[in-house]
């Protein structure tokens, strides 16, 4: 029997003018672990509401086909009803706890639900996501990841047989993110339990996942098992999911005949290292970032922070913290969450000021200049765009900090500005309800708007889908020739490698790592403590070869000698083609 | 015809909660705002009445207007421990009404002259109805209200300035400006997020019924009655308590016995209520 | 010196120290003896001593009283905040009335009289803060649940809690935004820190605008979440009410409080007898 099955599934929401799932069908076995694919907006979060009876039971809208879910009819059934059959975890899962406290949260469902035996359900339900030892907190002591995990424990709560997650991993880092999965794992393996997971990084479906289908257009293209899903670079590509790197490579390597033809592109590392196995590898030698040395723009001088705590001593984040960071440096700030990161990145534009100790931007301390001057030294980016909004439209959210200083040509500064982000057409829009690629972009667009010598980043690729990364990662690449100093905050390792000079890890409010991307990749050490996930490129770089330090495609590739010598016979080709269209041209 | 509004449950407990949270919030920081009083007059400023006053003007308007007063009495009074007992339940209901009245008065939010004299019109309601409460607690408390000289005039016209001045104050300055600041803006952008279409004069919900409104000024009258027999019976005690200071003690006596008695009933009969479910 | 004082104390009073102290009292205080009390026999506590002092004229009981309460206060661990607002609260109530009093001929009779409505006040403040604010919202919704408060009010508290932080959070952010990148202007002259006062009331207004379409997207999911986990099939259900109350137990611990509390009450009572003599 399926656990659900849709047929023929067409729902449009009142007053849309298209439908927003057209002609729907996808059976789903029981035991299943499916990931679904797609680019934002292609209906995958309104298919999930379908059978968990959201639609139509509770959001109105022209349904037709039939949807059921263990064997019961979705349309007649009760919404209780099926809560004990599929839960649900949003993608803004935080605004699904409803209850000041852990244990409360996790049994909530089941005390609606009138068991008389509601705590033990959820304490059995937080002992399987792994969060039995927080059953009294609050859950505003909760981290981001254990959040997320007391979601699905109150999703899980009921013991229903389907458990649906909305892109899991978009809110936490990497290493949070592997702990979601492996709870999953868990419940699909052990209890048999369907899960299915919206999700698009591939490294994540090739690991965890059994089968994935790609939906696009409101409808379900295919659906196969993982492995060969992610073979499927085409159509991935097509829509907006990055196929895995190392399938890339493979395809690459099948092309310049380095692989047979029929050879099953690999997806994981492991898969990557036995097919790559007996094609020659030489790890290319690469020079060492020489550190700049140049006048200092912040720097940190024995500084100590804490935060106050409800109870009990207060929190302490660092101590006796020393860092220099010059001027012209880009600097990626890396480690899990609560590591301090965000604190660093507050004490440089002075919203937390030091207990003890200074932090001195230029030749002031933040400690002597009020908020107003210091946002015209140095500008934050907040991790989610929302917050930078205050205005109701772009333009005027670009305009502010200008206008409230009396720039003389605001509005033209602002225009050229937004031309520059690609919002001209948007201009006249609240940020708040653009998509998440523009509200990012516009969101970048209000941080420079004063021009400042020193801008942070927090997060500036989180929450969004590969496509937009890709595009975000690129403007971000593009202010180095602008902005004079940048330091990101981020989990984005691509984005590391893409445009860091410099990689300052952090771990419990201390400095273990701060060097050149290469040397702190390739320190085990740091890798570990710090739990940071370098690309996947660059494991099955090493995974060859221990001295291998690849970060994109082109620079794994380059170590083979076989699509070296290949891509120089298609450049003389090329360059010889070239030459010619130029003569014409001329 | 109960189809009138269109909102259904899920839209309406989105506003109730959306409305709750905001005004609550709004509260709790102006609960924080030292009240200015002269002598009887107060300056009872609602710094913040526009924002479930816009919300009811764009989303189902009794569920704003019950968040509103959920959200004050949850956040500023229960939270912050400033619980004023009887008291309260006035200014629940006063809120409660003035708001619902409002929403259902605007009937296209685009009409900024619609918005501008009922977001007057509501502060001015709410006033009015608290300075009416007001004005019967003094009368019921003083006996023989009307034969003191010179206290009807002297009663009436310092409420009467109180009202004046908080329209000026609360009514236009943190009223009527503020929400001819947010509904044109919110307009067409907040509904969406709610799942919801905007209002237009086709899909306004109705107003009130007739039943419904005598049963909002029952309710007010109960509350209003009950208030006043309150402060009624505290003032007429103390009176009686100059003449007789030991009777004070058995007084108190003999109402904790009523009392208890009443409660040990009830814990009884709530206990076999609950022990059958 | 003056300018510097003032600017730390503008420093303090930030939303992030609202926050802080907000939580602290709500969560802070939550293995105190008065939070281990049954949230039913607590609040009839606070029923007698939010009432009662009101028909006692007696100085002496008055004060016995008022000490009782600043003891539970005490015990009850409430914030600073909290107590700072009561205490504003009550001398706002009290001490202006006293100085317009002296322009009325007013004298020591009179500070005599005002220190019992200060005594009055006091009590009554100070036992609802105990009451409401050692409890922790959980068990005080209960309370409320058991003597018959709309579940729809119980929830209300529960999730204020859940949501106050978040809130608080967002509207920080917003405001940070605004003095990161607005520019407030000079309060140097007194002009000048009118000006200063207007822009920073405006900017508080403007914030609710984002904080409104925020909280907006929120809600949906929340309200979503709340229906698949069964709240509105919960609130018709009997059974449920009964399993969320059979937590509630009164038994010797509550027994020993009321005992206390009576026999201070009756000491008082005898203490005034003897001094009356």
């Amino acid at each position: 029997m399926s656990a659900v099955s849709l047929r023929d599934v067409t729902f449009t929401y009142p007053g849309a003018a298209a439908p927003t799932l057209r002609h729907v069908n996808l059976e789903v076995a029981e035991g299943d672990f499916l990931a679904i694919m797609g680019a934002n907006g292609c209906g995958k979060s309104t298919l999930c509401k379908t059978m968990n009876g959201l639609i139509p039971q509770f959001i109105v809208g022209d349904l037709e086909g039939s949807v059921t879910v263990a064997g019961t009819d979705v349309a007649t059934a009760q919404i209780g009803e099926l809560a004990q059959r599929i839960g649900y975890v949003y993608q803004d899962f935080e605004n699904q706890l409803v209850r000041p406290t852990v244990i409360d949260e996790a049994s909530f469902s089941c005390l609606n639900f009138a068991y008389d035996d509601y705590v033990e359900r959820g304490m059995r339900a937080l002992e399987l996501c792994g969060l039995a030892d927080r059953a009294d907190s609050y859950i505003w002591q909760l981290s981001g990841g254990q959040k997320h995990l007391l979601a699905l424990a109150g999703a899980i709560a009921l013991e229903p047989d389907v458990i649906v997650l909305d892109e899991p991993v978009a809110q936490l880092d990497p290493y949070h993110a592997d702990q979601t999965y492996k709870v999953l794992r868990e419940l699909n393996e052990k209890y048999g339990k369907t899960v299915i997971v919206i999700e698009h990084h591939t490294d994540f479906i090739a690991e965890y996942c059994t089968s994935a289908a790609l939906m696009a257009n409101g409808t379900i293209a295919w659906k196969l098992p993982a492995h060969e899903a992610l073979r499927r670079i085409d159509d991935l590509a097509a829509s907006d999911v990055h196929p895995p790197q190392i399938a890339l490579a493979g395809r690459e390597l099948v092309r310049v005949g380095a692989l047979p033809e029929n050879t099953l592109l690999p997806t994981t590392v492991d898969e990557g290292a036995t097919a790559f196995w007996g094609v020659p590898f030489i790890p290319r030698e690469r020079a060492h970032a020489v550190h700049p040395v140049g006048e200092s723009a912040v720097s940190f001088r024995h500084v100590d922070v804490s935060y106050r705590s409800v109870k009990g001593e207060p929190r302490r984040v660092f101590h006796d913290l020393n860092l220099e960071i010059r001027r012209g440096e880009k600097v990626a700030l890396v480690g899990a969450n609560g590591a301090g990161k965000s604190t660093l990145m507050k004490l440089m534009c002075g919203l937390v000021k030091p207990q003890a100790g200074e932090v001195v931007l230029g030749d002031v301390s933040t400690r002597d200049i009020g908020p107003d001057e210091l946002s015209e030294r140095v500008s934050l980016v907040y991790q989610n765009p929302e917050q930078m909004f205050i205005k109701d439209t772009i333009r005027a959210d670009v305009e502010f900090a200008m206008r409230a200083r009396g720039v003389a040509d605001a509005a033209e500064r602002a225009a050229a500005l937004l031309d520059r982000f690609r919002l001209a057409d948007l201009a006249g829009h609240d940020g708040r309800l653009l998509s998440g690629g523009q509200m990012r972009r516009a969101s970048l667009a209000v941080g420079i708007a004063l021009d400042p010598p020193i801008l942070l980043l927090d997060e500036p690729t989180a929450n969004l889908d590969i496509g937009t990364r890709q595009e975000i990662t690129k403007l971000v690449s593009d202010l180095r020739g602008i902005t004079d100093t940048v330091v990101i905050a981020t989990h984005d390792m691509q984005l590391v490698c893409q445009f860091a000079d410099r990689v300052i890890v952090l771990t419990d409010g201390e400095v273990i790592g701060d060097a050149a991307p290469d040397e702190v990749f390739m320190n085990e050490d740091v890798v570990m403590r710090s739990g940071i996930r370098p690309p996947e490129i660059f494991q099955m770089g090493r995974a060859l070869d221990c001295r291998a330090a690849c970060y994109t495609l082109d620079e794994f590739l380059s170590c083979f000698p076989a699509w070296v010598a290949a891509q120089r016979g298609e450049k003389n080709e090329i360059a010889v083609s070239g030459d010619r269209d130029g003569r014409e041209c001329a | 015809m109960p189809a009138n509004t269109g909102y259904t449950q899920s839209q309406k407990l989105m506003t109730f909660v959306l409305s709750m949270s905001l005004y609550g919030l709004a509260t709790l920081i102006s609960e924080l705002i030292p009240s200015v009083q002269v002598g009887i007059v107060e300056f009872s400023v609602e710094f913040f009445l526009f924002i479930p006053l816009t919300l009811a003007m764009l989303f189902d308007p009794l569920s704003a207007a019950l968040g509103a007063a959920t959200g004050e009495l949850v956040f500023s009074e229960i939270m912050l421990g400033q619980f004023g007992g009887i008291g309260e339940l006035e200014k629940f209901l006063t809120v409660t009404i003035a708001l619902y009245i409002a929403g259902t008065l605007v009937r296209d939010p685009r009409n900024m002259r619609t918005v501008a004299i009922v977001s007057l019109g509501c502060t001015a309601l709410q006033l009015a109805m608290s300075a009416g409460v007001d004005i019967c607690k003094v009368v019921f408390a003083v006996e023989e209200f009307e034969a003191v000289p010179g206290l009807p005039e002297s009663v009436f016209f310092t409420e009467g300035f109180a009202l004046a001045n908080d329209l000026l104050f609360s009514g236009i300055l943190f009223c009527m400006l503020p929400t001819m600041f947010l509904v044109p803006r919110l307009y067409g952008k907040i509904e969406p997020l709610l799942g919801m279409k905007p209002r237009t004069p086709q899909n306004a919900p109705e107003a009130p019924s007739a039943k419904l409104v005598i049963a909002a000024i029952a309710c007010f009258v109960i509350a209003a009655a009950v208030a006043c027999f309150a402060e009624a019976g505290f003032t007429l005690f103390e009176w009686e308590a100059e003449w007789a200071e030991s009777e004070s003690a058995v007084f108190a006596g003999i109402a904790v016995a009523a009392v208890v008695a009443i409660v040990a009933a009830f814990w009884a009969r709530r206990n076999a209520q609950l022990k059958a479910a | 010196m003056i300018e510097k004082l003032s600017e730390s104390v503008m420093d303090k009073v930030s939303i992030d120290f609202l926050r802080d102290q907000v939580l602290k009292n709500a969560y802070g205080n939550d293995d105190t003896p008065i939070a281990a009390l049954d949230p039913r026999v607590l609040l009839l506590w606070y029923l007698f001593f939010g009432i009662v002092p009101w028909f006692l004229n007696d100085v002496v009981v008055l004060l016995g009283f008022f000490v009782l309460t600043v003891v539970t206060t005490r015990v009850a661990r409430v914030a600073p905040l909290v107590l700072f607002v009561f205490a504003i609260g009550v001398l706002s109530q009290t001490g202006y009335t006293f100085v317009v009093s002296l322009f009325f001929e007013g004298n020591l009779d009179t500070l005599a009289s005002l220190l019992v409505l200060t005594l009055k006040v006091a009590t009554c403040s100070l036992a609802s803060i105990t009451v409401f604010s050692g409890l922790d919202p959980d068990r005080l919704s209960n309370g409320l649940l058991w003597f018959g408060v709309p579940e729809r009010l119980s929830f209300s508290i529960a999730f204020a809690y859940r949501i106050l932080p978040i809130l608080m959070e967002e509207l920080q952010n917003i405001l940070l935004s605004y003095r990161l990148r607005g520019r407030a202007p000079a309060h140097d002259t007194l002009m000048g820190k009118i000006r200063w006062l207007i822009y920073q009331v405006k900017v508080v207004m403007m914030s609710f605008y984002p904080l409104m379409l925020n909280t907006a997207k929120r809600s949906r999911t929340t309200v979503e979440a709340l229906e698949l986990k069964g709240y509105r099939y919960a609130s018709t259900n009997t059974k449920v009410l009964k399993i969320k109350l059979s937590s509630l137990r009164a038994g010797r611990r509550e027994a020993i409080f009321v005992a206390a509390s009576v026999a201070w009450v009756a000491l008082c009572f005898v203490v005034s007898r003897i001094v009356g003599l």
